[in-house]
């Protein structure tokens, strides 16, 4: 694998990547560019609330929606939002389980990019509704109406996948942002954001154990998360594909949503990425390579939406039905065609100038296309409705959209609502994971290593050994080795097993591989605890369907049977996903036994650093002594051995 | 480094975290509860009238039929509320100069109905006709409680869609003969499952259409 080439400056290190991402929040004041884009994200959320409001006083009146087009632009938006949320919570899981090196310095706002824009995504359909503070009688809940939701609707599907996605999308992205929140509070040049980001991250000090824990709850979630993702845009496309309109009903859509969405998804992540490159300095660790590699994602989805687009029009052609003819030549020839024209342009014909090596190498080339691609997606969502309700069975029922005042409005403004959640958290929050690009520079650093001497790093993995060489710290202040580099401490680790210390652990930035079982850590059974949490969650919600649909609430629906498990199975994936995480999050707190604000090895000297760029070793055995500590790690050449005093 | 937080920082941290969850499982609770409330249903809750009308003293004490006033239950939606002239057909003979009776006398002499607060309201969604329930065999009594006891008329059913469903869902319990549609003291049987069964078929209730959504929602 080419690995981390291109990805990290040359002679980095873990310092000053952590100070690359760390000191523009930290540090550097922000400009007049930032706060006239922030003037407009303002902007933009005031006339956002001023559209909802009036929107709420009047009704939906106020949009060009008609008998037709009931759909009209908030459902367009709604799907061209949560497209653009599908790809990062995608980019953070399915590059993880790929190991693909690019992902480290991307995942991180990518994922906030998801929380936000999957965030307005939500609003809208609640907005469509007509009587928005309704919106929860989407929910399953015993009501004073006796009624449960028709689980046979896309629309209660949509409800509980958006919702589903969005809880777990929050918790995937605060897993991963703790961490660096520690790193935050230990580097924060005031007291203020000492306190601020000490709270928030819950007193997480780095210690091996939580790492190893933090490590495999991630990668859990992680393959929770592709599931999830794929199943989103699809039901997305349910909610189309499961009418009976022409142009809509095909089996082609979920899946077609699904790339599209990622598609859009990368195309926003680019412009994203551009924008936090110049506007942060974060030249050195977001770099050519990676819009290269987004380009060429971006290639395969031009390339795999043109061919949904042709099978589109030859399943039309070969059906011989002449309605979805019709539809076909009303796309190319209707009231909307030119517009048409203007999406097959931006989606399928721009994108194929990323063949072109030198295109992809040109961020200004990548970002103009994902500019018109994301432009081109915005059509389709538009077109797939407009093209569809206009021209339907009924020739009486043809008529046109033509979107109002406020229509364009409420577009606008959640663009600049968007604009203004993003820029507060890239003033607040590390727009990349620190402790990932720290993973990803040991990772190298272990590449050159293993060149060398692979031979003799394979004589120095011992096996686990008794597998009791590092239980919990015990009452007694530990001593703590510090050290500069991660394979050092990896050694120092073996050493103090091999001589039978008790109470090891180790304080690192980021979960370093091999400690753990350098230092024989039990394998944390999280898993088998959030299987148990997520088959029990969707037991439940099993149950709650077949008790509502079956006993208390039986509705015959076009003769078909009451227990209509198929359905009832979008919702139970659902629950499974979240009852897994949210075990997941309850265990990893209670394991870890965080929050923990104050804990002993705070008092240590420089242990602040432990989540910057030193690596300790803690020993707190009451048999070891600095002496003896200082002996047995002779030759690796620790920085410090202190016993941790208060 | 020294510490960054005291010591008692740990368990308000975690005291913290456990009481927003808490609160938000409470409060999810709370918002599910509150519609079953009399604060949302409105149930038990006593209005003040322009006029001190006793249900108890003219129906459980003078044994007033319900349709002397409520004249319209048997042919209309609404089972109609009194013009004053009928209030009068006693009262301009008796009580004549009570204090209590001035708005009424002060309506007739107007000729102003007398402005009667509403305590059984129902959304204007749904489609409600007092003929059809009286004809079917549901009493009074069934959703307006003990009238003949109550010196203020109070809403004693919650009148939630869910409590309209329950009869609508499963009428046999409530179902009476047509003679004690107006019996305000009826009690149902030992057998009124047989009975009410039995008065399903003899009312020719179809009971497969009571729940279509636009059985009341038209």
């Amino acid at each position: 694998m080419s690995g981390s080439e291109g990805l990290l400056p040359p002679g980095a290190g873990y310092g000053t990547l952590v100070g690359a991402v760390a000191d523009p929040l930290l540090r550097r004041r922000v400009g007049r560019p930032y706060w006239l884009a922030f003037a407009a994200g303002a902007l933009g959320t005031a006339l956002m609330l001023v559209s909802m409001g009036w929107l709420f006083v009047e009704g939906i009146g106020i949009w060009g929606v008609n008998t037709s087009v009931v759909w009209g632009f908030a459902i367009a938006n709604y799907v061209w939002w949560i497209g653009i949320g599908n790809a990062g919570t995608f980019i953070s899981a399915a590059l993880l389980l790929l190991r693909q090196p690019w992902r480290a310095a991307i995942n991180r706002f990518a994922e906030v990019m998801t929380l936000f824009a999957g965030a307005i995504a939500g609003l809208f359909p609640i907005m469509h509704l007509g009587r928005p503070y309704r919106a929860y009688w989407l929910l399953p809940y015993p009501n004073s109406m006796e009624l449960w939701p028709q689980w046979r609707s896309a629309l209660v599907w949509d409800c509980a996948a958006i919702a589903t996605y969005l809880l777990f999308s929050l918790v995937f992205w605060w897993l991963g942002l703790l961490p660096d929140l520690a790193t935050l509070r230990d580097r924060a040049p005031g007291r203020a954001g000492r306190l601020a980001y000490g709270v928030l991250a819950l007193g997480w000090r780095g210690s091996a154990r939580h790492w190893h824990l933090h490590d495999r709850l991630y990668r859990t979630l992680a393959m929770l998360a592709l599931p999830l993702v794929v199943s989103v845009h699809s039901v997305v496309g349910m909610d189309f594909a499961a009418s009976l309109m022409p142009g809509w009903e095909e089996s082609i859509f979920p899946p077609y949503f699904v790339v599209g969405a990622l598609f859009s998804g990368f195309g926003m992540c680019v412009v994203l990425a551009a924008l936090l490159r110049w506007g942060l300095g974060l030249q050195a660790v977001i770099t050519q390579r990676h819009f290269a590699v987004m380009a060429k994602v971006i290639l395969a989805g031009a390339l795999v939406l043109g061919l949904s687009y042709l099978t589109e029009w030859f399943t039309a052609w070969y059906s011989g039905d002449a309605d979805e003819r019709g539809h076909v030549r009303f796309l190319f020839g209707g009231e909307y065609a030119p517009l048409y024209y203007v999406l097959l342009a931006c989606n399928v014909l721009v994108p194929q100038v990323l063949w072109s090596a030198r295109a992809r190498r040109s961020i200004g080339a990548v970002v103009a296309v994902s500019l018109l691609l994301n432009l081109g997606m915005w059509l389709e969502r538009v077109l797939i409705i407009w093209n569809v309700l206009s021209h339907g069975y009924l020739p009486s029922m043809h008529g046109v959209f033509r979107p109002t005042f406020w229509d364009w409005a409420l577009l606008a403004g959640t663009i600049g609502f968007f604009l203004l959640l993003f820029l507060v958290f890239a003033r607040l929050l590390p727009v990349i994971a620190m402790h990932d690009l720290g993973k990803l520079l040991f990772d190298r650093q272990r590449a050159e290593a293993h060149a060398g001497e692979e031979d003799e790093a394979r004589a120095g993995e011992r096996p686990g050994g008794a597998g009791r060489g590092a239980r919990p710290m015990g009452g007694a202040p530990p001593i703590l080795a510090e050290f500069r580099d991660p394979l050092t401490l990896i050694d120092a680790a073996h050493r103090a097993r091999e001589a039978g210390l008790r109470g090891l652990d180790a304080h690192t930035p980021f979960a370093v591989a091999g400690l753990a079982e350098a230092l024989a850590l039990p394998t944390p059974r999280v898993r088998p605890a959030m299987l148990a949490g997520g088959l029990l969650a969707a037991a439940f919600v099993y149950a709650l369907c077949w008790y509502s649909a079956v006993l208390d609430y039986p509705l015959v629906l076009g003769g078909r049977p009451l227990h209509g498990w198929q359905v009832f199975l979008v919702l139970t994936f659902e629950a499974g996903i979240l009852g897994a995480t949210f075990t997941g999050v309850a265990w990893f707190l209670v394991a870890a036994g965080l929050p923990r604000l104050n804990h002993p090895v705070f008092d240590a000297r420089d242990i602040g650093r432990a989540s910057q760029d030193r690596f300790f070793l803690a020993v707190a055995d009451p048999a070891a002594d600095e002496a003896r500590l200082a002996a047995l790690l002779d030759g690796l050449g620790p920085l410090s051995i202190r016993r941790v005093a208060p | 480094m020294t510490q960054l937080f005291p010591p008692v920082a740990n368990t308000l941290a975690r005291a913290a975290l456990l009481g927003a969850a808490l609160l938000l499982l409470g409060g999810m609770g709370l918002l599910v509860t509150i519609p079953f409330t009399p604060h949302v249903t409105r149930q038990d809750v006593v209005v003040e009238q322009p006029v001190q009308f006793s249900h108890a003293h003219h129906v459980g004490g003078l044994g007033l039929d319900c349709r002397y006033c409520h004249t319209g239950v048997e042919q209309s939606r609404f089972a109609g509320l009194p013009p004053t002239h009928t209030c009068m057909t006693c009262h301009s003979q008796l009580w004549t100069n009570a204090a209590i009776l001035a708005p009424v006398r002060e309506s007739l002499a107007r000729d102003e109905p007398l402005r009667w607060v509403r305590v059984h309201r129902l959304p204007d969604y749904v489609y409600f006709d007092h003929s059809i329930h009286v004809a079917k065999g549901v009493g009074c009594s069934t959703c307006h409680g003990a009238v003949q006891r109550m010196q203020q008329v109070r809403q004693v059913a919650p009148l939630t869609m869910g409590w309209c469903l329950d009869c609508h869902r499963d009428p046999a319990p409530n179902l009476r003969p047509r003679e004690a549609i107006y019996d305000m003291g009826w009690t149902p049987p030992a057998d009124q499952r047989a009975r009410g069964e039995a008065l399903i078929r003899a009312y020719m209730i179809r009971t497969e259409h009571l729940t279509d959504c636009s059985r009341c929602h038209r």
